[in-house]
């Protein structure tokens, strides 16, 4: 019986936090709503007021224009371009030097890991300034070039393919070998295959991370045909919105802000479980 | 073991080296040679238009030394490191603790709150602008409810870091939520079923057995907390320019300004050199703080 | 048919994925980059010059006019920068590489640009477009010239004003008969007429940008300094003058607007500009550029400001000053620029030289004396009001890193109502963080 009763208490009080949290999700939510119902009504209105979460009186003016400009689009396909270029090139370069310092034997292999796992110790701010310069000099900025290649040599990416590809049983490669298949055969036949989960993690963090990459862009992006989304729209924020309205620069943020949504709800699923593989370890 | 023969070691090595060698050559031009390229102008007065250069030895060094900015942006920095790694974490753990396990409510909620993660920096600063904007912002209508003036958080001395510690929070709570529910997912059933033998309290069992499964997740989150906070740009940049009287400004936001917007490379690249010394002494510490846990 | 262009657009982008160009039609199409702000919805395919109003409306219009009308087959592309990062931007071009043809630049500005040889020298163009020299005033010369080349086309003058709603003024019976604000004549007066105001309304007497982007004022204080006989920054700019007894009165008195309650120390610009507009206060102090747009709003009855008018920054010490700085021009150098390019950019500088009046409607003072001349320019709202202004203007002296020295003034000078600092550390902090950047001047 008092078991029960306890029972009973512990599924209320679940049921509380259950409906604060939900409560506090609600707040959570509350600006991104306010934004979206801003973008729907027009400049006029929102001059007078910008209170109320009803998109009335309703306008899809904003995103008409928003279309016609043709800016922001443009700065949209820069950053999938980007992120996804940048991304397949981190996965590539950084599972191929995983394998090489989790299976292969050669000379100054600690020495030189570690000198990969001490540019750990590096953030990229300490190095955009000479990076910057460094561009210039080569004539490349304003490129895709520019704005993919020096975030390619990731040593992270590096130590958790290596990590990775060393918790896989050696068992499963030596059968191969015993076939004499070569080291490439097994690194994409054997290797690549079974890293799924950790080239899934590795993947969508480069990019979240490309995607939201601002410092670089910010520098290295200068003409308004080449920002990515993340330059863009800080370059509408004050620039656009006491002239242009503020309707359509929460257009601009909220188009912007949709395939990363949706590339979100896709893979939500993944994150976590990638999360929790590299966690457990 | 047996020893393997030379050709079958060389042959090795030379494929080791062909696995190796995107990954060596992008590090070596785009991290390692920059690192030191940034060294050397530091010891310039080295301007970013026109083509000023001129050796100055640690002159640049001696006057960041002596820069009031440079240790209020350096004070400012560690203050919000101060202000948002506790805060998060525990918010991170709470939510996690509140939306781990099944239900598809539990599930909406897990995605809601990692969603702001995804949002660009650029998207987050707009939306807690307009939020905490005193003219027209989200929060306008409760002050007056209330008879109160709005507070312009942004441009307010003592509001201006915590608005942004907030907008920190929104924005970025996702990633240690997840680890925090991947640590959680983890912890075996049973621990938790001899706990109900036990009759344990909630309390009881949070503390007894959650948080000690979850200890060296909770270290994760912080080391990276602390690393990620410590290069916060973005959010000063975007939504207070620093302001009110440097009261926000950051060190990145400072390295920014002295080389894009006062020309000066040099000196800012000492203050980058600065700022990797830094976050090197962060490590260390770290890798001390581990290997004391450890032993 | 704006789908399929939407549509060709993104296709073109793939295309083009490492060096996307946007150019499209005209034969030479040049590059303008500037300030001023967007809008293209509003003005996007107007040509009519007389439609236009505001900085951003005139000048929009204007480069729509001269790629309607020019006979080069020019187009001027537009990249519009937010006032605050415009700067950054010029000068990252130079090491981005995409040098823009033509750019607007602060007289200020200009010394950082010129004496890095980063500006192509316009003395000799100018010539050859019949664009005579002898008709700008000499302020605006000067500005644009440095040892004795033109590097830049000046385009106007502008200055700080007090900008006036004269039924609050009334209410507080601060007017003269003749219509004209009862302004002070002595820092002292200023404050004793800010409580009088205050009590009589209810409201702040002065309206001003006080946040950390824009540094109105600065502009006050270096007014203050000039009308004291000071250079805040002297002319070889080695030295500064900030703390010293006159840095003290300037300070005072702007600290004392503050803490005697007679400005709103929350305003950001379009805080300012709203609660004057909105009649929340009787003085906003704010540049030229706004004069048109105040003018416009006041007689469209829709604000609740009705009785608008403009005033000189009184003098309130030995001098009759005011901080002043020019909008111009340049031909920023780049070594790549084709023929045509340059030729196209030269007629765009003669076109909005030719188009000089429809500037100066901004509020603006035209640079050219035959339209400060003329009937026309007379004949604008309000500019009888201000005229003193025009020969008050005090430029800054013409040397390196006014940005820099700005941007430190502005901190430790707001410190002093954002922060409570007192005036005497907030000259001592000014002096030493100007101090730290001319150090570095050559």
């Amino acid at each position: 019986m008092a078991a029960m009763s306890t029972g009973r208490r512990r599924r209320t009080t679940d049921l509380v936090i259950l409906g604060l949290t939900a409560g506090f999700a609600l707040l959570w939510l509350l600006p991104i709503l306010w934004v979206v119902v801003m973008s729907l009504k027009p400049n006029a209105e929102l001059m007078r007021s910008t209170a109320g979460f009803v998109p009335l009186p309703f306008t899809l003016d904003n995103y008409i224009n928003l279309m016609k400009m043709e800016t922001v689009p443009r700065w949209l396909l820069h950053s999938l371009v980007v992120a996804v270029v940048m991304t397949a090139l981190v996965l590539v370069v950084s599972s191929m030097a995983g394998y090489a310092f989790a299976r292969l034997r050669f000379p100054f292999k600690k020495t030189l890991f570690l000198l990969v796992m001490a540019g750990l110790m590096v953030p990229e701010q300490s190095i955009f300034i000479p990076l910057h310069t460094m561009i210039s000099g080569w004539g490349l900025h304003n490129t895709h070039f520019a704005l993919i290649m020096p975030r390619v040599a990731v040593p992270i990416g590096v130590f958790l393919m290596t990590q990775f590809f060393r918790s896989i049983p050696k068992e499963l490669e030596e059968a191969a070998e015993i076939d004499h298949a070569s080291r490439l055969t097994v690194f994409l036949k054997i290797m690549l295959p079974l890293s799924v989960p950790a080239l899934t993690t590795l993947g969508l963090f480069t990019f979240i991370f490309a995607w939201n990459d601002f410092l670089w862009p910010l520098v290295s992006a200068t003409r308004a045909d080449m920002y990515t989304v993340t330059v863009g729209l800080a370059s509408i924020q004050s620039n656009f919105a006491f002239s242009e309205g503020l309707g359509s620069v929460m257009a601009s943020a909220v188009f912007a802000s949709l395939p990363i949504m949706l590339l979100f709800l896709i893979f939500q699923r993944f994150i976590v479980a990638g999360v929790a593989m590299n966690a457990g370890k | 073991m047996a020893t393997p023969r030379t050709p079958a070691r060389r042959k090795e090595a030379l494929t080791a080296l062909l696995f190796l060698a995107p990954f060596l050559v992008a590090y070596g031009i785009l991290l390692v040679y920059p690192f030191f390229k940034g060294l050397w102008m530091s010891l310039h007065d080295w301007e970013l238009a026109g083509n000023f250069r001129e050796f100055v030895g640690v002159l640049n060094y001696e006057d960041l030394w002596a820069d009031p900015i440079f240790w209020k942006a350096v004070g400012n920095t560690l203050l919000f490191v101060v202000m948002t790694v506790p805060s998060m974490t525990l918010l991170a753990l709470l939510l996690a603790l509140a939306v781990n396990g099944r239900g598809r409510l539990k599930g909406i909620l897990r995605s809601i709150f990692f969603m702001s993660s995804v949002f660009s920096v650029s998207v987050v600063t707009l939306i807690w602008s307009m939020v905490l904007n005193a003219d027209n912002g989200l929060l306008v209508p409760l002050f007056r409810w209330f008879g109160a003036t709005p507070i312009n958080f942004l441009g307010n001395a003592t509001f201006a870091m915590p608005a942004l510690t907030v907008t920190t929070l929104w924005w970025g709570v996702g990633l240690p939520m997840a680890l925090f529910l991947a640590a959680l997912s983890q912890i075996p059933p049973e621990l938790y079923e001899a706990a109900e033998l036990d009759h344990a309290g909630r309390l009881t069992t949070l503390f007894r057995i959650t948080l000690p499964s979850i200890r060296n997740t909770l270290l994760l989150v912080l080391v990276l907390q602390i690393v990620g906070q410590f290069q916060i740009f973005g959010q000063p940049h975007l939504m207070t320019q620093g302001g009110p009287a440097n009261r926000t400004k950051m060190l990145v936001q400072y390295i920014y300004e002295t080389s894009f917007r006062d020309w000066q490379v040099g000196y800012a690249s000492a203050m980058a050199f600065a700022l990797f010394l830094l976050m090197l002494g962060f490590a260390m510490a770290q890798l001390w703080l581990g290997r004391r846990e450890d032993a | 048919m704006r789908n399929l262009k939407t549509f060709r657009a993104l296709a073109l982008a793939t295309l083009l994925a490492t060096t996307a160009s946007a150019g499209s039609a005209g034969a030479v199409d040049i590059s303008l980059l500037r300030f001023f702000g967007e809008c293209n919805t509003e003005y996007g395919t107007v040509t009519d010059i007389s439609k236009a109003n505001g900085e951003c409306g005139i000048i929009t219009v204007l480069t729509n006019k001269f790629n309607a009308e020019n006979t080069l087959g020019a187009k001027v592309v537009t990249q519009t920068v937010e006032w605050g990062a415009y700067y950054d931007q010029l000068t990252a071009t130079y090491s981005t590489g995409n040098i823009p043809d033509v750019a607007v630049m602060h007289a200020s500005v200009m010394p950082n640009f010129s004496g890095r040889d980063l500006l192509t020298p316009l003395s000799g163009p100018l010539k050859e477009l019949g664009i005579p020299s002898d008709d700008f005033v000499p302020a605006a010369l000067k500005n644009a010239t440095a040892n004795g080349e033109i590097y830049a086309l000046p385009f106007d003058l502008h200055a700080l004003l007090f900008h006036v709603n004269m039924d609050l003024m009334k209410q507080a019976n601060m007017a003269n008969p003749d219509g004209s604000p009862m302004l002070p004549k002595s820092a002292d007066e200023l404050i004793a007429q800010g409580k009088k105001f205050k009590e009589a309304t209810g409201k702040p007497f002065i309206a001003s940008e006080s946040q950390s982007a824009e540094g109105m004022m600065v502009r006050f204080f270096d007014t203050l300094m000039w009308q004291q006989g000071v250079d805040v920054v002297s002319a070889d700019g080695k030295a500064a003058s900030i703390d010293t007894p006159e840095g003290l009165n300037a300070a005072k008195l702007i600290s004392a607007i503050y803490s005697e309650g007679l400005a709103n120390p929350a305003l950001d610009y379009p805080g300012s500009e709203q609660a004057f507009l909105n009649g929340e206060a009787g003085i906003l102090l704010n540049g030229t550029w706004g004069v048109d747009n105040y003018d416009s709003q006041a007689k469209s009855g829709k604000a609740a400001l009705k009785s608008y008018r403009v005033a000189n920054v009184p003098q309130l010490f030995a001098n009759q000053k005011v901080w002043a700085d020019s909008h111009m021009w340049v031909i920023p150098k780049d070594e790549n620029r084709s023929a045509e390019k340059t030729k196209a950019a030269e007629a765009f500088l003669k076109f909005l030289y030719d188009n000089n009046y429809e500037w100066s409607r901004t509020g603006h003072l035209s640079v050219r004396q035959s339209v400060l001349d003329s009937a026309a320019f007379k004949a604008l709202p309000h500019r009888n009001e201000f005229a003193a202004t025009a020969t008050n203007a005090t430029a800054l002296p013409q040397v390196q890193n006014q940005r820099a020295v700005y941007n430190a003034m502005i901190t430790d000078l707001n410190a002093m109502w954002l922060t409570g600092t007192e005036p005497q550390a907030a000259l001592s902090a000014m002096q030493a963080g100007v101090e730290r950047v001319l150090r570095r001047n050559r």
